[in-house]
């Protein structure tokens, strides 16, 4: 890394936020576009960007799956005059708690290095993902200094 | 209750809920105690057990559609909406299932409305799946409750059906007594129950056709879909599923949690470069494809010196292996630069077609690579995988021959820059791959042809991970324009250091890109038979980069250079047999192109190389090596080791006779003369071992011509062949000396001692 960023400064400010939008070509189920933002071009790269919403695509696909265990559910919740609420977790919030963690480990592990963020989007209503783009406020435009001196060196 | 003026508690908007929740559980327990007791005395104690659950279900319904969020979507932050706050349309259009859907912009929400929300003016809220507000349970009917509203009715009804049919059983058999209290009682519940059986049956109907239809009461009353065709059905089974068994939406207006968040420091990653530095991509061009496949196998042979192969140690030295290595590098950068001119370097530059797949860059950019690519691709791609790859620095000659000589790798981070300068930069032999740019402006003006070549070439001088241009590259001139090409390819890779006589190359392919373009040693002319390039590499890599450094690419470059040449020369020779090709091992000089009259002699005094290249006596280029002229090929034969192909032997040498030097490149190598042993400890004279390079100098001459059509590199192993056939190979790595060294035997007859461009001389063998 270049030696600016030696400086230690960890001091990242936020830059700017990309809405990823919904996709709404099949409907009202909850999907993600997976077109990757301009503005993450330099800072992801395309493939781990379209992974991880594809991810989420799915969590979202398996969480409003209708079948079998919907079913029960829904019997079960009549059956106990909706008590069951109460006590145990509806297949939806399981997917959700599922995604929490995989965002959360998506951010620690990709995003953050990268200087973003992922927020969930149960935050947003599902509406929108959001990615918050830091720059590092310490050394102004060093981090890309630091990576194109990073990348020369890597030569 | 006194309406308040405040917002915050309006009584009115609680009267509806308030009358309707009294009303239904006080006649329900009306209901239980007055008639009740009665009709189970009669009738069954079924029928309060039945009255009853039907009662809990209306209630918990009641209940969740009361008090369960609907789907409320939380305000949008500041941020979301600055993009579209006041320039932004009233309606957004989203197309779903092929129909055409407005969103419109919620001014309170500050966000697009998704389809089928609305904004609730009695809640203040957008809420998803929006149905209506309902006063009686003072809620918005959304998409979470929407099936407990729609539940709510149906028990509703249920249960209203049954009170007032189980009343009507009581009241009939109490008509004497009507004054009684129990009948006067159920009397009150059933005109309770008639009085609003009308509107909730109603509106049970009407939902249970908004189900069916898959419509929201919004959508119906607003008539959204009035003649026309609603996307969001899924068919009235589909409908019905979706309503009663779909799971549990999630609430959106949750508590903020308090997750930790990843901690956001600086240094950040930046994708461009690690991708470009990480990513080795064999790209593939069409036909390079094959070419470079084959290298990887070794594939040298199919171009043109297959020779090649991993790291020319197949030669059976290691020397041929730090021969093919250096000259893979040299050559191919040699090669590179080596006008195409020069016949060697027309060899040469197979070669670096084959490597074109230049993995390093992104995928973005190795597009250019075109032909360029897979030669570089091939050839770097020897010197990346090492040992592994070594096999082919792809001269994929024949392929490239016609390719466009021109290649512009440029593009790509391997581009190598091909200027001609670059590649001459061969004389970079000193190792630096810069310093080569600026003695390929010398070269540049050379030959036209040799442009084309410095994109080729200037790879290889690049990929001269030591630095120096593979002299071997300039040994095998006579790769073709588009080993030149290829040459820059490998300039990329030279960085890497390659292992194998491609290998350099390979690796300069990965290293940075910006290691070609400096390196760019156009000199390499690209007629040295990638062969040389590929074998060099290896060569070198082996022995130690010979003084002169070309840049690690150019070496790999020359050594898979020097390998292909010497096995077009092989080849040559098979066919020719008796030509006596002087190969003109300009490559030796790093500058390769110095025109190609580069002398084949391996020996080129290539001035950057260093003198050690020229090593044992400059490889004989055999009488035969009039291919010197221009054939460059990299004939290393003689030294084979490192498959420099002295391609850029002018008198192309032949090829062949170098590519024994190591595994056989067919390279010319015979082209001991190969001066351009920077490497001098390409020289392998050991490497003659595998190929007697020597011998074959008479294949080398024809070679030359072959070479640069063809990369055949059937270069006959000569390696050591009569050096005075040839072989220029490229060999540029080392061979120079190492092929006098090598195999000494052949010498040529005479040798001519030839300026390059840049200050290189070579020694012709003729």
């Amino acid at each position: 890394m270049g030696t600016e960023m030696g400086q230690k400064r960890h001091s990242a400010s936020l830059a700017n936020k990309v809405f990823i939008q919904r996709d709404y070509s099949e409907g009202t189920t909850c999907k993600f576009q997976t077109k990757f933002p301009s503005e993450l071009e330099s800072r992801i790269e395309r493939t781990l960007f379209e992974d991880t919403v594809k991810t989420l695509n799915n969590y979202y696909a398996e969480a409003e799956k209708i079948g079998g265990q919907s079913y029960l559910e829904g019997c079960l919740a009549c059956a106990t005059a909706y008590l069951i609420f109460l006590c145990v977790e509806t297949r939806y919030e399981k997917v959700l708690k599922k995604i929490a963690k995989y965002i959360q480990e998506q951010n620690e592990k990709i995003y953050a290095p990268r200087g973003l963020l992922i927020t969930d989007p149960i935050e947003r209503g599902m509406r929108v993902i959001e990615i918050s783009i830091y720059e590092d406020r310490g050394s102004s435009g060093s981090s890309s200094g630091s990576s194109s001196v990073s990348g020369s060196t890597a030569r | 209750m006194p309406n308040s003026a405040g917002k915050r508690f309006k009584p009115t908007k609680y009267i509806p809920v308030s009358t309707a929740a009294t009303l239904l559980v006080g006649s329900t327990t009306l209901f239980f105690v007055f008639t009740c007791p009665w009709l189970t005395k009669v009738i069954s104690p079924a029928v309060p057990l039945y009255n009853g659950l039907v009662f809990l279900f209306v209630l918990a319904n009641f209940s969740m559609a009361t008090f369960m969020d609907p789907g409320v979507y939380p305000r949008a932050d500041e941020d979301e909406d600055k993009d579209d706050d006041f320039r932004a349309p009233l309606y957004k259009n989203v197309e779903i299932k092929g129909i055409q859907v407005r969103m419109k912009w919620c001014a309170t929400c500050h966000f697009y409305r998704p389809p089928r929300c609305s904004h609730c003016s009695v809640c203040d809220n957008c809420v998803e799946d929006f149905d209506h507000h309902c006063p009686w349970v003072n809620n918005c009917i959304g998409r979470r409750n929407y099936r407990y509203f729609f539940l709510f009715l149906l028990s509703l009804s249920i249960h209203m059906v049954g009170v007032f049919s189980f009343g009507l059983i009581f009241v009939l058999h109490h008509r004497e007594r009507l004054g009684a209290l129990h009948t006067t009682v159920t009397l009150v519940v059933m005109c309770i129950a008639g009085l609003f059986f009308i509107p909730v049956m109603g509106l049970t109907g009407f939902h249970m056709v908004l189900v069916a239809r898959g419509r929201t009461t919004n959508e119906q009353v607003t008539g959204k879909f009035r003649g026309g065709v609603n996307p969001f059905t899924k068919g009235c089974c589909g409908n019905v599923e979706y309503v009663l068994c779909s799971p549990l939406a999630p609430r959106y207006m949750l508590d903020p949690r308090k997750k930790p968040h990843a901690k956001i420091q600086p240094p950040f990653i930046r994708p461009d470069l690690s991708e470009r530095q990480i990513t080795i991509k064999v790209s593939d061009n069409g036909i390079h494809t094959t070419i470079i496949s084959s290298k990887s196998k070794s594939s040298l042979d199919g171009l043109d010196d297959k020779e090649t192969q991993p790291p020319l140690p197949p030669k059976a030295d290691r020397y041929n292996q730090l021969k093919s290595q250096l000259t893979s590098s040299e050559e191919s950068s040699l090669s590179g630069k080596t006008h195409p001119s020069t016949p060697a370097m027309y060899k040469f530059r197979p070669s670096f077609g084959t490597m074109p797949k230049v993995h390093y860059h992104t995928a973005g950019e190795k597009v250019r690579y075109d032909l360029f690519n897979t030669y570089t691709s091939a050839i770097l791609e020897e010197g990346v995988r090492g040992h592994d790859y070594r096999s082919e620095p792809n001269l994929d000659l024949p392929e490239y021959t016609n390719a466009p000589l021109h290649r512009t790798f440029q593009s790509s981070p391997l581009q190598l820059d091909s200027d001609p300068i670059n590649s001459r930069s061969l004389s970079l032999k000193q190792g630096q791959r810069r310093p080569e740019k600026g003695q390929l402006p010398a070269l540049q003006p050379q030959t036209v042809t040799s442009t084309p070549y410095k994109s080729v070439f200037s790879p290889n001088t690049l990929s001269n991970r030591n630095g120096s241009l593979s002299y071997d590259s300039l040994l095998n001139p006579s790769i073709s324009p588009a080993t030149a090409s290829e040459c820059m390819a490998h300039r990329g890779m030279p960085s890497m250091g390659f292992h194998s006589p491609y290998l350099p190359t390979k690796m300069c392919h990965i290293r940075e890109p910006e290691m070609q373009r400096h390196q760019v040693a156009p000199t390499y002319s690209p007629v040295m038979p990638p062969r040389g390039v590929g074998r060099q590499s290896p060569h070198s890599r082996d022995r130690d980069p010979s003084p002169v450094r070309y840049d690690n690419l150019s070496q790999t470059i020359m050594a898979s250079i020097q390998e292909r040449k010497e096995m077009e020369e092989r080849e040559k020779r098979q066919m020719l047999h008796g030509r006596s090709q002087t190969h003109i091992y300009a490559q030796d000089s790093g500058v390769f192109d110095g025109g190609y009259g580069l002398p084949p002699n391996v020996c080129y005094p290539d001035g950057p190389r260093g003198p050690g290249s020229r090593g044992p006596t400059p490889p004989a280029y055999g009488g035969s090596r009039d291919n010197l002229m221009g054939v460059g090929l990299v004939s290393y034969g003689q030294r084979t080791p490192v498959l420099r192909h002295a391609g850029s032997t002018l008198g192309r040498a032949p090829r062949t006779s170098s590519t024994s030097l190591h595994t056989d490149h067919s390279s010319t190598n015979s082209s001991h003369s190969r001066a351009t042993a920077p490497e001098g400890l390409y020289r392998s004279p050991a490497h003659q071992p595998h190929s007697p390079a020597m011998p074959r100098s008479p294949s080398y001459s024809h070679q030359k011509l072959s070479y640069i059509s063809a990369h055949e590199r059937t270069d006959s192993p000569r390696l050591g062949g009569p050096r005075e056939a040839m072989k220029v190979n490229g060999q540029m790595d080392c061979h120079p000396s190492a092929q006098g060294a090598t195999h000494s035997p052949s010498r040529h007859s005479n040798v001519k001692k030839v300026t390059g461009v840049g200050g290189t001389t070579y020694e012709i063998s003729v």
